[in-house]
């Protein structure tokens, strides 16, 4: 398998011989080359693209400067990094051979493969979880500086033009971390182990996915330096159309992002549709892989829609469209409805995975099978399935159609009934359980806790009345941290120390494990209690300044946004530590029973031998076996 | 605890359940009271019948909401308080298995869309009643102009002011619009909150019942200096109203 | 204690360090962090009685060139702009002088409420040494527009528009030499962080011309504190 006909692989002692273009390609010729194109058409587009006339249409010309240079950006990091040879290949009539498929799934290249267009899904899930815990790391400082300036009502700290940039830069990212914060490291890496698969259903996709992301972050980083995204993450139109030209960098973000989230979730869809293990019947597969596909597959519907409505706000901003423009026929309501549309879904596809790993960790750590499977499943598809008919709820208080107020608090609040199936799955699984307490097992407890408050209070807010004094307040921040933070933020962190054993080999460091978890859930509790607070006596979201009646609890916020910061940090420091240096971690650490613990540590390549057969399904725990 | 199979006690006679069922009627209370508390006294005092039903309904939902959350909570204390196992290696297995248990699906399902059902008809009552503000034939109209970052006010009289002035007890429906991107019109402490929308006009009522002066506030980010788009509403007595609302217009038509 | 949680707690450290060394950053990019403060003038009577009375004079000018954005006119030398800083300090219960020149035309508002002098003493402003209550719409160049939050400090809110020098009197080169100059006096109530703004819209290509230079601080809005003398 190492040799062929006539192309070696590239292995000590044949340096010498010039390497096939696909072996030369990696991430720094990605990013050379996208620099290159982007500075090439910037000057092209400087040089060439007709001048406006004077005081006409001011932006438009810079934007369309802007967005084709961003363009050309994405298209040169992506032949760069080699995403085009297939299609090349496949356009020429001559797929890629066997020996350049294991060259492409990173066999015996080490660290390397981590910087290249790696195929194994187990490289794109660790390349999937640096990434993640990299937007962490941006979108956290981004949140402490907003609490910093938010530390005194005085104002000023930071200029009102880059605190609006940063509240909006912090909420895309955090909103695209929590994304893939499940079903990026974990859903790549442990979800075909899990289903008894050797890879993915599209291998190259799957690295697709990955390296879309990386391409897409260059411009959200590139448009705080031309002005930055100072419309809030939901960058709602006419205001985005106002904003500066950073706004074409989020616009460009979205629309990259957008792809990967469909290409990953028509790749994970599938994979689970048509590769599971034999005998892995739909009763005996995980709820894990059950969450994970409710997420992707509620992204596909989602994502779509997400990329169209930054199409037309591109087309607003640069070549002169009116689709969100009411003075010229068109309507920022139509935004608001695509960006809802798009972004409740969304919000699930951040929380289902997350709950489903906890939901699959209960089992393990109360040694007690999973309570009531079906119900479990019932509930994921009951708010999967509602989750797209409840958008509207966040324009209850836009004038838009006061009428459909009532259906859709409907809607809303009938998503009380899925979501209280997923408590009772989990507290059903606890009682009369063995407790085994470790980090995951009380990430369990803290997920309960948070996701009731955000539960709680999302009724409150999806009830009209109630939402005519909240919305738009920092009661409405508040809960939305509570549900995307306290409950999948919690679950990712708890997947993280689960699942390091058979991602790294190594065990998660205890002890810090432990200090980062009391460290982030006291922090998150004291902050956003300190938030409702300042939301119910009437603080507006995204204000950089406030009376001083808010004094109290903003200072309360910003000091349990430190504690999380803290916290965060000391996780940062474990995950570093115990990589490099853990207790070398047996192949089941946990005695859990679903696939991925029958593997050996480090996991073969294509991670069985022999395709195993199902017989039982995963949470056969107890004494009393049936 | 020791589960004598040979005489399976019912259900609820068992230990663990007696202890849930005394953590969750302690719980309860302290939950439904402690939420609805805090919750009311961080909304400050009511200036309209709008805001004091809001109140009530946040207060309402704790309660209803406080059950549900014991439950879970004594459950988890329940849990908690028996049977932990520390250690890096698994505990023995959990004594009974229990796989599902159709009546409890039942029960919970049963609960959450009662739950549910009276949280809708209790939202309902209420947005038909603030509904029908909107229709009242005897109330007062002022238009509402958002423009990136001040508000301003046009009475029917020709007066125009950036202070808002109603009259204490009379209905008040806002006519509400931008002049450039959104904006949302916010009367804190009266409950009533609309989004200015350029080239569009949307409506929202009130009647203020307390004289005094409250905040308005943007409550949607509508650019740079959307934290400075506050100002206060002055609600002041008929008598007060008239003579202000009419020296006001006056200037107006001077200027 | 343990090594591992003493190294823990460096990593705590580093990356506190990093962002706040990133927020530091952050916040020195500043626009314009210059701060103009009112000179004493004596007292003033006033309907509100004789009161300390303070004089500020600012100017608008039609590009960046002067103001306080540097000899090269800074990042956006096409910025109209207020001078010569942007950022104002004013005693709490006084009377202010403020004096407005305007060196910029104009075309149109689009919301005649700022074509009214509001909020300054008796309602009026001097034009040109002549007294006026309001400009027309067509003939208003920007407005100079305090306003602040609600909170538990006085309101305080003004709004003056400065009339446009017309197109003709506008030179190719340099600043107009004869400018419109207004001047209103304005009371202040207690301490309190205000901001002003332009509420002409002359961010030219933008939604409703409120973007660009207008979206900026530093240019057609700013800090107008009022503080305990």
């Amino acid at each position: 398998m190492t040799t062929t006909m006539d192309r070696p692989a590239s292995a000590p002692g044949q340096s010498r011989r010039s390497k096939p273009l696909i072996e030369r390609l990696n991430i720094f010729t990605a990013l050379a080359l996208g620099a290159i194109s982007a500075l090439v058409v910037w000057q092209l587009a400087l040089h060439f693209l007709p001048q406006l006339p004077d005081g006409q249409q001011y932006f438009n010309r810079e934007d369309k400067i802007t967005l084709l240079s961003m363009v050309a950006w994405f298209i040169g990091f992506m032949t760069g990094i080699g995403a085009l040879i297939g299609p090349f290949r496949w356009l020429m009539g001559k797929d890629l051979s066997h020996d350049e498929n294991m060259f492409y799934a990173g066999k015996d290249l080490g660290v390397k493969r981590y910087f290249r267009y790696t195929t194994d899904h187990k490289v794109v899930g660790i390349q999937y979880l640096v990434m993640t815990m990299l937007i962490f790391f941006i979108g956290g400082t981004l949140a402490m500086l907003i609490r910093t300036n938010l530390g005194h009502p005085q104002g000023g700290w930071i200029h009102p033009q880059a605190y609006n940039s940063i509240v909006g830069t912090h909420g895309i990212i955090m909103i695209v971390g929590t994304i893939i914060m499940v079903t990026g490291p974990f859903g790549n890496f442990i979800m075909p182990i899990m289903i008894g698969a050797r890879d993915m259903a599209f291998p190259r996709l799957n690295a697709l996915s990955f390296w879309l992301i990386v391409a897409a972050a260059v411009p959200l980083i590139w448009g705080q330096f031309i002005g930055g995204i100072t419309t809030g993450w939901t960058a709602y139109n006419p205001l985005a159309s106002q904003a500066p030209l950073g706004m074409d960098g989020y616009i460009m973000f979205i629309c990259i992002f957008a792809i990967s989230t469909m290409v990953a979730g028509a790749n994970i869809t599938t994979t689970v549709i048509r590769m599971r293990a034999k005998g892995m019947t739909w009763n005996r597969t995980p709820i894990f892989i059950y969450g994970t596909v409710a997420s992707v597959a509620l992204a596909l519907p989602a994502f779509p829609v997400f990329f169209l409505s930054q199409i037309m706000s591109a087309m607003d901003r640069a070549l002169g469209t009116s689709f969100y423009d009411t003075t010229h026929g068109g309507s920022g309501w139509l935004y608001e409805n695509l960006f809802w549309i798009m972004g409740h879904p969304e919000v699930y596809v951040i929380l289902i995975p997350a709950v489903a790993a906890l939901m699959e960790m209960a089992p393990v750590f109360a040694r007690n099978p999973l309570f009531s499977f079906n119900i479990a499943v019932l509930g994921i598809a009951g708010i999967s399935g509602l989750s797209v008919l409840v958008w509207a709820h966040h324009m209850y208080m836009a004038g838009w159609a006061p009428l459909l107020n009532a259906p859709f608090m409907l809607t809303t609040e009938l998503i009380s009934i899925p979501t209280g199936m997923l408590f009772l799955v989990l507290v059903g699984t606890l009682w009369r359980g063995r407790l085994w307490v470790t980090m995951p097992m009380a990430s369990i407890f803290a997920l309960l806790w948070n996701f009731m408050i955000g539960g709680i209070t999302g009724i409150y807010l999806s009830d009209v009345p109630a939402d005519a004094f909240l919305h738009g307040s920092m009661y409405v921040t508040a809960h939305f941290h509570y549900t995307l933070m306290g409950a999948g933020l919690t679950g990712a962190l708890a997947s993280l120390v689960y699942w390091f054993p058979k991602m790294t080999g190594r065990m998660f460091d205890k002890k810090l494990s432990w200090i980062s978890f009391w460290m982030v859930q006291i922090g998150f509790n004291v902050a956003f209690m300190g938030m409702f607070l300042v939301g119910l006596a009437g603080q507006p979201r995204r204000v950089e300044t406030y009376a001083k009646m808010f004094s109290r609890g903003n200072l309360i916020t910003t000091i349990g946004a430190y504690v999380i910061m803290a916290g965060m940090l000391v996780l940062l420091h474990g995950v570093i530590s115990s990589w490099r240096h853990g207790v070398k971690a047996p192949m089941n650490p946990w005695q859990a029973k679903t696939l991925e613990w029958s593997v050996a540590n480090p996991i073969p390549l294509e991670n069985f031998d022999v395709l195993p057969v199902v017989t039982a399904d995963a949470y056969g725990y107890g004494k009393a076996k049936s | 605890m020791s589960l004598d199979t040979e005489k399976t006690p019912q259900w609820w006679k068992k230990k663990d359940v007696k202890q849930t069922f005394v953590i969750w009627v302690i719980l309860t209370p302290i939950i439904g009271y402690v939420g609805s508390t805090v919750q009311i006294r961080s909304m400050g005092a009511p200036a309209s019948e709008t805001m004091a039903s809001v109140i009530n309904l946040m207060g309402l939902f704790t309660w209803v909401a406080a059950p549900v959350a014991a439950l879970v909570g004594a459950m988890c204390l329940t849990t908690l308080l028996t049977k932990s196992h520390y250690g890096d290696n698994p505990p023995h297995e959990a004594e009974n298995e229990i796989r599902n248990s159709p009546r409890a699906n039942a029960i919970w399902v049963s609960i959450s869309a009662l739950l549910c059902l009276f949280a809708l008809v209790v939202g309902l009552i209420v947005l038909q009643k603030d509904a029908g503000a909107l229709t009242d034939k005897a109330a007062m109209n002022i238009n509402v102009t958002g423009q990136q970052w001040v508000w301003n006010y046009d009475y029917e009289n020709g007066a125009r002011s950036s202070v808002l002035y109603l009259p204490v007890n009379k209905p008040v429906v806002f006519h509400v619009t931008s002049k450039d991107v959104k904006h949302s019109f916010w009367v804190v402490q009266m409950g009533i909150k609309i989004d200015a929308n350029p080239g569009y006009v949307t409506e929202t009522a009130v009647t203020p019942n307390k004289i005094g002066v409250f905040d308005i506030r943007c409550a949607e980010l509508c650019g740079l200096l959307h934290a400075y788009m506050q100002n206060k509403v002055h609600v002041v007595s008929q008598a007060d109203y008239d003579a202000w609302v009419k020296t006001n217009a006056t200037t107006e038509a001077a200027a | 204690m343990n090594k591992r949680i003493i190294a823990a707690f460096g990593t705590v450290i580093l990356g506190a360090a990093v962002i706040a060394g990133i927020g530091t950053y952050v916040a020195s990019a500043k626009n314009d962090s210059r701060v103009l403060a009112a000179t004493a003038a004596g007292t003033m009577d006033t309907p509100q009685g004789t009161l300390p009375h303070y004089t500020l004079a600012i100017s608008t000018y039609p590009d960046s060139m002067a103001g306080s954005h540097g000899k090269d006119g800074g990042a956006h030398p096409g910025y109209v702009t207020y001078g010569p800083v942007t950022n104002f300090e004013v005693p709490a219960h006084s009377a202010i002088t403020i004096t407005v020149t305007n060196y910029d035309s104009g075309e149109s508002l689009n919301n005649d409420y700022f074509r009214v002098v509001r909020g300054t003493v008796g309602g009026t402003a001097t034009l040109n040494g002549e007294v006026i209550r309001s400009i027309p719409t067509d003939k208003v160049g920007h407005t100079f527009t305090v306003h602040g939050m609600a909170n538990e400090n006085s309101e305080l809110f003004f709004s003056v528009p400065l009339k446009a020098v017309p197109e003709e009197n506008m030179p190719e080169e340099g600043y107009t030499k004869k400018p419109n100059v207004t001047t209103f006096t304005v009371i202040t109530g207690n301490a309190g962080e205000y901001v002003w703004n332009c509420e002409y819209p002359c961010g030219d290509g933008t939604i409703a011309k409120f973007g660009a230079v207008m979206s900026t601080m530093g240019y057609m809005s700013g800090h107008f504190n009022v503080v305990n003398s």
